[in-house]
């Protein structure tokens, strides 16, 4: 990508993205390995955290006595609630902490900043969506029973969240670049979320004043659209695509700027 | 062809500003063996790292049509919990090679046994310059930017990295910071010296030691 900018003779298209590509899949590659102790069965570690939190609250929801929606399962209802959430707020501070955290990898040239958040990003989606189908495939094999009303409402749910998590992640990541207080903020600002997004909640079960300032929040969309995909008895109505691809656009445009604009302030040691 | 057009290079402090390299201007062709000298902290890995595209400079414009490598150096980039292997096999990925072509390659150069397959952390750092030196050498640059590699090898590491260079210097071009002058003297035509922030570019390599040594005299 520097090449790009600093090349007089502009490079064949297809081929810096394929470049890139193959960056971004070697960084992908290499944070799997790091992460997860070099091993490979280390993944299924990724695998662990939301299945602890989706079990406890599961339990907490039995013993509260707590109802959830007509037609809804306390389980599926809470993964569906979860899994998104989960992996819009991880992307975002993965994405976030990717040139923190991966300083020393800019010492070779052909690895950019943005290369490093896309990599976590990706990494954070293939995660989530792994956990999202192995819950699901072991919650369906102790049922005996397994239905999904839209599977392609269910997955347009979670691209939105990822790339929502993602171009937040950027902005917050350059903007860290600046301002160290950004860092710092980012977590009291974002944790919030995890209550106001539906995880506990559908908008439809929110009296009408509540709904509506809830639903300016896009995350509650995406978590609205996974559930309207997931269960028959439930539907889109609430949540728009549109205002969530909005988000996204003004993040990401913002988040592209301001990565030209620190490119040049990043720092390897 | 690498040119640097007025580069200046800020870093900040908590103390303000602090100008490491000040409206440097530098071209050179891709076969040129060039030194760089100046005492610590003059600014010489900073430059090698504005000429590789590691790190933009404050002001100013790099120009590269040649495909320059990493700056390459003992302490490298190296992920500690990673086997030197996976480490060779990430950084082929990413200059597109052949994968198992550089790690053959960089495990015959670098004789560091077993060791390569085993954790990074678990180095020492003559180690790491073998595995650090022998990967760039796996990979077809224009130009190699050595930063300091030989300082930590033992003789025989010196003596083989010598002969590379040798024998790399007929179609690449180096950038070669080192203290150790003999070495410069072998490989390049030409020598920067880096002080308070100016390049004094000599096309006389025993001229530029001259210089360089009265410097440090003084």
């Amino acid at each position: 990508m520097s090449s790009a900018a600093t090349n007089p003779v502009p490079p064949n298209l297809l081929r810096g993205l394929w470049l890139q590509a193959e960056v971004v899949h070697a960084l992908a590659l290499r944070e799997t390995r790091t992460r997860f102790g070099g091993h490979k069965l280390g993944y299924l570690w990724a695998l662990v955290e939301p299945t602890l939190i989706i079990l406890t609250l599961d339990a907490l929801f039995r013993v509260a006595g707590r109802a959830t929606p007509v037609g809804m399962d306390i389980f599926s209802f809470i993964v569906t609630g979860l899994v998104p959430y989960h992996l819009f707020s991880a992307s975002a501070r993965q994405v976030a902490e990717s040139i923190n955290g991966n300083r020393a990898l800019l010492f070779y040239p052909p690895v950019q900043p943005l290369d490093l958040a896309i990599a976590r990003a990706v990494l954070e989606g293939a995660t989530y969506f792994m956990v999202f189908v192995l819950l699901m495939g072991a919650h369906a094999l102790v049922l005996q029973r397994f239905e999904v009303d839209d599977l392609l409402t269910v997955l347009w749910g979670f691209g939105l969240a990822s790339f929502l998590g993602a171009s937040a992640g950027l902005v917050f990541c350059c903007l860290g670049q600046i301002s160290n207080a950004v860092d710092r903020a980012r977590g009291p600002l974002l944790r919030p979320l995890f209550w106001i997004s539906g995880v506990f909640f559908t908008a439809e079960s929110l009296p009408a004043h509540i709904r509506k300032p809830a639903l300016y929040n896009p995350v509650f969309h995406t978590v609205e659209l996974v559930r309207a995909g997931w269960f028959s008895t439930y539907g889109p109505e609430h949540a728009s695509s549109t205002y969530v691809l909005a988000w996204i656009g003004v993040l990401a445009v913002v988040g592209l700027v301001l990565e030209r604009l620190v490119r040049r302030r990043i720092e390897l040691t | 062809m690498i040119e640097l057009e007025h580069v200046t290079k800020t870093y900040r402090t908590t103390k303000g500003p602090h100008v490491v390299l000040d409206d440097v201007s530098l071209r050179f062709h891709a076969g040129e063996g060039i030194g760089v000298l100046g005492r610590n902290g003059a600014g010489k890995s900073t430059l090698l790292r504005i000429i590789g595209g590691a790190e933009a400079p404050t002001s100013g414009r790099v120009r590269r049509t040649s495909r320059v490598s990493w700056p390459i150096g003992f302490a490298g980039a190296f992920h500690g919990s990673l086997s030197g292997e996976a480490n060779c096999r990430f950084v082929a990925r990413i200059y597109a090679q052949d994968i198992d072509r550089v790690v053959d390659e960089t495990r015959a150069f670098a004789e560091i046994g077993e060791y390569f397959f085993m954790p990074v952390r678990t180095y020492s750092s003559g180690m790491r310059a073998r595995l650090a030196f022998g990967l760039s050498m796996a990979i077809d640059f224009d130009v190699y930017l050595i930063d300091e590699i030989t300082a930590v090898g033992d003789k025989p590491f010196r003596k083989k990295c010598g002969e590379a260079l040798e024998e790399r210097r007929a179609r690449a071009g180096l950038v070669l910071v080192s203290h150790d002058l003999a070495m410069i003297r072998r490989h390049c035509t030409r020598c920067l010296v880096v002080s308070r922030g100016a390049l004094s570019d000599y096309d006389d390599v025993d001229e530029a030691l001259k210089v360089y040594d009265q410097s440090l005299s003084a």
